[in-house]
């Protein structure tokens, strides 16, 4: 022995990292080698530095000796009897089927949706076209675009052989058929489709002479447009169409298909100037082809330096970087250079939608364990016949593999219906979420080797750990066990720590369903509680003639009187965005108050109404007074705010005579003062959170807000109303266009139908996760209870009492929820306090907290308590004559 | 028969030379003192392992020591099957490498030709 002494720590980390059969001669050969190292007058720090790596990859070598493949090769005899496996036991099959077929699909559609939004555009060689775009680094959003950037790169850049710019727009469209419609389109360059290698069908596309200030009126109109609205028309070239009642002169017309950027179906050429103040240009998208021989990179390094040289170096460049991206950012421009997988959101959502899962393996593992259970005595015998450990593992592995593999092509199957059905962009139409056509949620083989990659890894949880316990003991005591009748398996640590979780998952789940449901009906209640009779509203959007530069205030004047005058209207009032709908969000500061540096302001929400907007639906001013005539005029700068803005930013102080103004992020730029005039009450700014709906109303003019919202006051059943206020506004205004109509209190901000979206799915969710949880839950219990019967038995002989027996066999099982429970309802606790936003001191959010858990933990001792009673009555049914026979 | 992997034939070469003292650390000793290449225990003793299953090597659990926390050792021992896959797996490489072949590989690696 060597005089200086092994540190402990050097022991203990042996004992944890090399482990199996060999692990004692292994430990022993390292403290050899160890001791020989200092033997040889090594310094003992490197003497324990050898002794740790050699541990480490010691433990590697057993552990890759344990997987060695050469034994773990599948053949299609375990294929075939993981297929009987399935058709023997069918309760366990449905189960883990149902469960991996939901679990599955969850955890792959964020990738799934992430790639078919950022496909790229069905366009030419789509990969050759980028888009050039601005980054705001302080913002982290997109930065200002304008014909400027456009032409100053088309000059310069080397690396693109043709750039485009491009503004997407809406038109009033009347064909001459008399009947108006909404048509979306775009204005862009000549240069658009050439960029895009797009030829026209018929007629021709731009010239730059198009784009000329003062050229004739001409548009090239799309194919479906072409087919529904003129009928075809070959001769369509030099028709006339009007647009916001201009006319336009057709010159071409695009084959099927082309839509650009998105879903437009008419283009008109972009005739922007740069302007003396750049701030006063309009915003353009910019993208071009690249050359044959430049690369993305090449082209962004060349737009950057491109970019410095034009600034001059200074802040503005710093702040704003170009990036060249690929052309899906032309749809989701918002979104930062990494796409939807950079954003921390998405990892969120990518995680939470894992967790399912991850619980169904874990599930599925219990059911697979009990049934592998079962088969000890197959095992002990082939095992005993001469099979591998590494052979009755990859045995079972493939039978939990097909089980696996089954249920993705389940769920791949039900995907492949659902995309191809249309159902996924109804409900995205529902949250206002317009998708263009070429966007397609339909199944790829990207998403379907996904799919096949986490059955294999539910393969891996669900199968590989309880088969390493069920196989981790000596063939004789596996052999002596069968004799004996029993699996011989004990559900120790491992399951009960499962079992543990899964109740702790179920609780907190239906906490967090329960919280999510009552937000939702919170809601609903507050869309209902707005301080208006919402029910007796007919809103209607109309698109004005004019575009959004110049709408026609005279369109506007000429609907607003005849529905005025028309029987029946008790009021009509005219705003940017009506209650209880989604309100812009800006920043403001008050005088008299200094905001540090890098503050936000204060987030309010803003609307732009006329000047009987409070009159008109019945809600008066409470203090100051209303909007008239002279806060429209040129110069006049008045507001009126409501009581939340009055409470939470004023504290409740008089807020008449103050002012307040508009900063950017960051304070950089300020607006103009505006003074505030009067105070409203809640008017449904916020229905999400009514607590926190502070806001501002401008007063407009006619023909300042286009489209704009029309609230009609005609009392009950308003959508009856709907077709009478189409009829007037054609004859009122012949250019303008009714978009939508409908009842005021079916309008819904965009985060309800997300709020619906997620209660709905907490539902859903709770309820998978509470049967996985429950068959996992009722299968071990029953086992392991079922396990004990020779035990209950013998007991039973020898006098036991009965009561007893059943109390002792039921208290490990309660002991298990009741931690299950304990853990899982903090959390669920933590997400009904979150989703209530402060109102958590309330008395009775406690209350229903507590009332939240009540479902999740009673369904659990339910389960539990039916899972042990029918084995135990089972057991104290048997005789001791029988239960001896057992021994036997 | 099998062939035997250049690994295998350090460890079975170590265990002829050590004869009655053919044990995980010795042989482990034995290969980074010729070779130069340090290897783990644990690379050693599942290689072993495997020898074993082939039948090429033998073992026995030899006497608790004091040294060694009363852990034993386990010795191994060559089989007349191991010797001959060592024998042949070796001469395959010789008879590769002959008729100046080795020599001409030397020259390469040292960036002459």
């Amino acid at each position: 022995m060597i005089g200086r002494r092994r540190p402990r720590a050097l022991g203990w980390l042996a004992i944890l990292f090399v482990r199996g059969p060999e692990a004692p001669f292994v430990r022993a050969d390292l403290d050899d080698s160890h001791d020989r190292d200092l033997a040889r007058g090594l310094p003992a720090w490197r003497a324990h530095g050898r002794y740790v790596v050699n541990t480490l990859v010691s433990s590697s070598s057993l552990l890759v000796e344990r997987l060695r493949p050469s034994g773990l090769r599948p053949s299609w005899i375990d294929v075939r009897l993981g297929l009987r496996m399935l058709v023997k036991y069918p309760v366990l099959t449905g189960v883990a089927l149902f469960t991996l077929a939901i679990g599955i699909p969850v955890g792959v559609a964020p990738a799934h949706f992430a790639d078919a939004l950022e496909a790229p555009l069905p366009i030419h060689e789509a990969r050759q076209v980028r888009l050039i775009r601005y980054w705001d680094l302080e913002a982290r959003r997109r930065g200002p675009t304008t014909i400027s950037d456009f032409l100053s790169w088309r000059d310069t850049l080397t690396s693109f052989e043709s750039l485009g710019a491009v503004r997407a727009a809406a038109y009033n469209v009347d064909t001459g058929s008399g009947q108006v419609a909404s048509v979306s389109g775009a204005e862009l360059t000549a240069s658009t489709f050439g960029v895009l290698g797009a030829q026209p069908q018929v007629g021709r596309f731009f010239i730059q002479d198009d784009e000329r200030a003062g050229a004739a009126a001409i548009v090239v109109i799309g194919h479906g447009l072409w087919r529904a609205r003129l009928d075809g028309d070959p001769a369509v070239v030099g028709r006339t169409i009007r647009l916001d009642g201009i006319a336009h002169t057709v010159v071409g017309v695009m084959p099927a298909g082309f839509a650009f950027p998105a879903s437009q179906q008419l283009w008109l050429p972009l005739r922007d100037r740069p302007m003396p103040n750049p701030r006063d240009e309009r915003q353009v998208s910019i993208f071009g082809r690249l050359a044959s021989n430049a690369t993305p990179e090449r082209a962004e390094a060349e737009v950057r330096v491109a970019q410095l040289a034009r600034a001059g170096g200074g802040e503005v460049a710093a702040r704003f970087v170009p990036e060249v991206l690929p052309t899906s950012f032309l749809l989701m421009g918002g979104l930062p250079k990494g796409g939807f997988r950079s954003l921390p959101e998405f990892r969120f959502i990518q995680i939470l939608t894992l967790v399912p899962l991850f619980v169904a393996c874990a599930n599925v593992g219990l059911l697979i364990f009990a049934r592998t259970a079962t088969r000890s005595s197959e095992f002990a015998v082939r095992t005993a016949l001469g099979a591998s450990r590494a052979r009755i593992l990859t045995q079972v592995f493939t039978e939990s593999l097909v089980l696996s593999v089954a249920a993705a092509s389940v769920s791949l199957l039900l995907g492949g219906v659902i995309t191809a059905s249309g159902l996924v962009t109804r409900f995205m139409g529902g949250m206002g979420i317009e998708l263009p056509d070429w966007v397609d949620f339909g199944l790829t083989g990207t998403t379907v080797l996904r799919a096949l990659g986490l059955a294999v890894l539910s393969a891996v949880i669900a199968g590989v750990a309880p088969i390493f316990r069920v196989t981790g003991r000596s063939i004789n005591q596996s052999i002596q066990r069968a004799r004996a009748g029993r699996s011989g398996t004990r559900f120790g640590g491992l399951t009960s720590a499962l079992l543990v979780a899964d109740v702790a998952i179920a609780v907190a789940i239906v906490g967090f369903a329960v919280a999510l449901a009552d937000k939702a009906r919170a809601t609903i209640d507050n869309g209902q509680a707005v301080g208006i009779e919402a029910s007796r509203y007919l809103a209607a959007e109309l698109r004005l003639p004019g575009g959004a530069a110049a709408p026609s205030a005279t369109a506007q004047q000429a609907v607003v009187d005849r529905l005025e005058a028309e029987p029946g209207v008790r009021g009509v009032t005219v705003a940017n965005v009506l209650p209880r709908m989604d309100h812009d969000i800006q920043f403001v500061e008050l005088d008299g108050e200094e905001l540090p540096p890098g503050s936000p302001g204060h987030g309010v929400r803003t609307a732009q109404v006329d000047t009987g907007f409070f009159d008109a639906l019945g809600k008066p001013v409470l203090m100051g007074r209303p909007f008239n005539a002279a806060d429209l005029s040129e110069g006049a700068s008045t507001v009126i705010v409501n009581t939340t803005f009055v409470e939470r930013l004023l504290g409740g102080a008089n807020p008449i005579g103050r002012r307040v103004r508009y900063v950017s992020r960051g304070l950089e730029s300020r607006s103009s003062w505006y003074e505030i005039v009067g105070v409203v009450g809640p008017l449904g700014m916020h229905v999400l959170t009514p607590e926190q709906d502070e806001g501002i109303y401008h007063p407009a003019a006619p023909g300042s807000i286009n489209p704009v919202w029309l609230a009609v006051d005609v009392g009950p059943d308003p959508e009856q109303f709907a077709p009478r206020l189409r009829t007037i506004v054609r004859d009122a205004a012949p250019n303008a266009v009714v978009t939508r109509t409908m009842s005021l209190d079916q309008a819904y901000e965009g985060d309800s139908y997300l709020v619906a979206a997620l209660a709905l799915g907490a539902v859903l969710m709770m309820g998978v996760l509470l049967m996985l949880a429950a068959s996992g839950i009722y299968a071990i219990m029953s086992f392991s209870v079922a396990e004990r019967t020779r035990e209950i038995g013998i007991r039973v002989a020898l006098g036991a009492n009965r009561g007893r027996i059943a109390w002792h066999v039921a208290r490990r099982a309660l002991i298990q929820l009741a931690a299950g429970a304990l853990l899982g309802m903090p959390i669920a606790a933590l997400a009904f306090f979150e989703l209530q936003e402060g109102a958590g001191r309330d008395p009775s959010v406690i209350l229903a907290t507590l009332l939240a858990l009540v479902p999740g933990v009673g369904i659990m001792i339910l389960v539990g308590v039916v899972a042990c009673a029918a084995p135990t009555l089972r057991a104290l049914r048997v005789t001791p004559v029988e239960a001896l026979k057992v021994e036997g | 028969m099998g062939y035997v992997g250049e690994f295998e034939q350090l460890v079975l070469f170590a265990v002829v030379e050590l004869r009655d003292e053919a044990y995980g650390s010795a042989i482990r000793e034995m290969i980074e003192a010729r070779t130069g290449r340090v290897v783990s225990s644990g690379a050693i003793n599942t290689t072993l392992g495997r020898l074993a299953e082939r039948k090429l090597v033998t073992s026995r659990i030899g006497e608790p020591t004091a040294g060694r926390a009363g852990r034993p050792r386990k010795y191994y021992a060559i089989t007349a099957a191991g010797a001959r896959a060592v024998q042949e797996s070796y001469s395959t490489i010789q008879k590769m490498a002959g008729g100046g072949l080795l020599g001409r590989v030397t020259r390469m690696a040292r960036g002459k030709g």
